[in-house]
């Protein structure tokens, strides 16, 4: 129990911790717009860029940045023209990203542990450095979202209404997916490109089955999503050996189900209520 | 002399090679309580769509509160209610929050919702009858109350245009005058108001005139005539 205490279990919950809180709260944009996969897309692209940031001798976050966002408005552009339909053309891109990243960190000699670390996370071995830049990028989507929230609300719940009623809705647009670009790269050391969208759809799915609004939905998802980093990092810690990128999402898995049983109990005494 | 709202003039529209509106001349004035009839298909959705610039003429000329309807700030003053739920329904939506949306234009940018915003979407949500479910998700209730609450969203901002796609669909019939007096009140204070019907007595009693689309083109009929034409109907 005393490993929780030590600095690099402080490091890794305070990463942890701000992306399990900021996730959720670009997921709730994301899944309500039925966009959960771009997440998954925008973290294949971005391992790409990992590997063309190592290649070239620069910071892996950099190059991943740069790729990340680029490759999500190309995606939104894509999408808006009708270009991107079915989960076909985002499969070509998951594995487009990914090869591209193997491909060029062999060629470069950098397909090392350091460079997996970016797949899967490798959240115990960050600096204070990293969590500052983890931090950062965190607390930036979250004020964006909040500074945006009613027009993002707006086009999340209706598109067409929202651009009949004269909102930049492909801006906005824009804006979603560059916010989910930057929260893929800040989650790249928590959980990994690999399983990073998970933290941006479980504990949305979560709070969605307790909430009766789109707010209510985004708070509890919030809950849900600290829960689930916490847990699965003291998880991860007691045990000792296992991933914690992997323990976090099962313990995201894990409060879903949770949240599935207790919605379907309050479902059932809000319809009696309402019927009373 | 009244203010015109909207007019268009020879307007012509089609989806690729198939006409769908074929020389529309339609001035709408301030004030003024319009219903849009028509067969399904003859173009009614097309022509609210083309005034709330979601669609652009393929000719002639759409003019709408002074401006284009491209122009944002036109679109801000336009109150439109989709046919249907269009929503996105992954995650649960209360009622206020789709009424809400509706202010959300006019409030611009880096404003956030104060407490007379909120008076004025309980206000809207109250005037379409739905004040004891403000709080509850629209998914969850009948489709009649979930399209009182899309008219809802359309009415919050005091729209200088109300384009309304078939307002009543799935409201009780009892319900209906109700709703056709508000639209009336509306238009009374200067609202213009076009509603698309297929029921001649939904707005009978608080309309100014009914116009029909047949072949692409607009005429105004009478109550009777709008009867005649149901019955003609395939």
């Amino acid at each position: 129990m005393s490993r929780l205490f030590l600095d690099f279990a402080i490091r890794a919950f305070l990463a942890g911790g701000a992306v399990g809180v900021a996730a959720p709260v670009v997921g709730c944009f994301l899944v309500q717009r039925r966009l959960s996969l771009v997440g998954d897309a925008v973290g294949h692209l971005a391992f790409a860029g990992v590997a063309i940031g190592i290649a070239a001798g620069l910071a892996p976050l950099g190059g991943a940045l740069v790729i990340a966002v680029a490759g999500a408005v190309a995606l939104e552009f894509l999408r808006a023209k009708g270009r991107l339909a079915g989960d076909l053309s985002l499969a070509l891109i998951f594995y487009a990203g990914l090869a591209v990243g193997l491909v060029v960190l062999s060629s470069s000699g950098g397909l090392n542990a350091s460079a997996i670390g970016f797949l899967f996370g490798s959240i115990f071995t960050i600096t204070w450095l990293d969590v500052a830049a983890i931090a950062v990028l965190c607390v930036f989507v979250v004020v964006i979202v909040a500074l945006f929230y009613k027009e993002l609300v707006a086009v999340a719940l209706d598109e067409e209404t929202a651009r009949a009623s004269g909102l930049p809705v492909d801006l906005l647009n824009v804006l979603l997916v560059v916010l989910t670009a930057l929260l893929v790269v800040a989650g790249m050391r928590v959980v990994g490109l690999l399983l990073i969208a998970s933290l941006l759809v479980i504990p949305v799915a979560a709070g969605s089955r307790l909430a009766h609004s789109f707010l209510g939905s985004l708070v509890l998802a919030v809950a849900a999503g600290l829960v689930a980093t916490v847990g699965g990092l003291v998880a991860a810690l007691v045990q000792g050996e296992i991933s914690p990128g992997g323990t976090i999402v099962i313990a995201a898995v894990a409060v879903f189900g949770v949240a599935m049983v207790a919605g379907r109990r309050a479902a059932r005494r809000h319809a009696r209520g309402v019927a009373a | 002399m009244r203010t015109v709202t909207a007019e268009l003039v020879d307007v012509r529209f089609g989806y690729g090679a198939q006409p769908i509106l074929t020389d529309v001349d339609l001035t709408l004035q301030e004030g003024e309580f319009t219903v849009l009839a028509g067969a399904n298909g003859s173009g009614k959705s097309t022509l609210l769509k083309l005034m709330v610039g979601l669609l652009r003429a393929d000719a002639g000329t759409v003019r709408v509160l002074g401006g284009s309807p491209a122009d944002p700030e036109v679109r801000r003053h336009i109150g439109y209610a989709p046919q249907g739920l269009r929503m996105a329904t992954s995650l649960p939506v209360s009622v206020s929050e789709v009424v809400a949306a509706g202010l959300t234009p006019s409030k611009g940018l880096f404003h956030r919702m104060g407490r007379k915003d909120w008076t004025k979407v309980n206000e809207a949500i109250d005037a379409v009858g739905l004040g004891n479910l403000s709080a509850e998700c629209l998914f969850e209730l009948s489709g009649g109350q979930q399209q009182r609450a899309i008219l809802a969203r359309a009415l919050v901002a005091d729209p200088t245009l109300l384009l309304l796609d078939e307002p009543t669909t799935g409201i009780d019939q009892r319900l209906r005058p109700a709703l056709a007096e508000e639209l009336r009140r509306r238009a009374d204070a200067g609202a213009t108001v076009v509603a698309v019907s297929h029921d001649p007595d939904d707005f009978h009693k608080v309309s100014d005139r009914i116009l029909i689309i047949v072949d692409g083109r607009i005429e105004q009929i009478t109550h009777e005539e709008f009867h005649t034409h149901l019955e003609m109907a395939p």
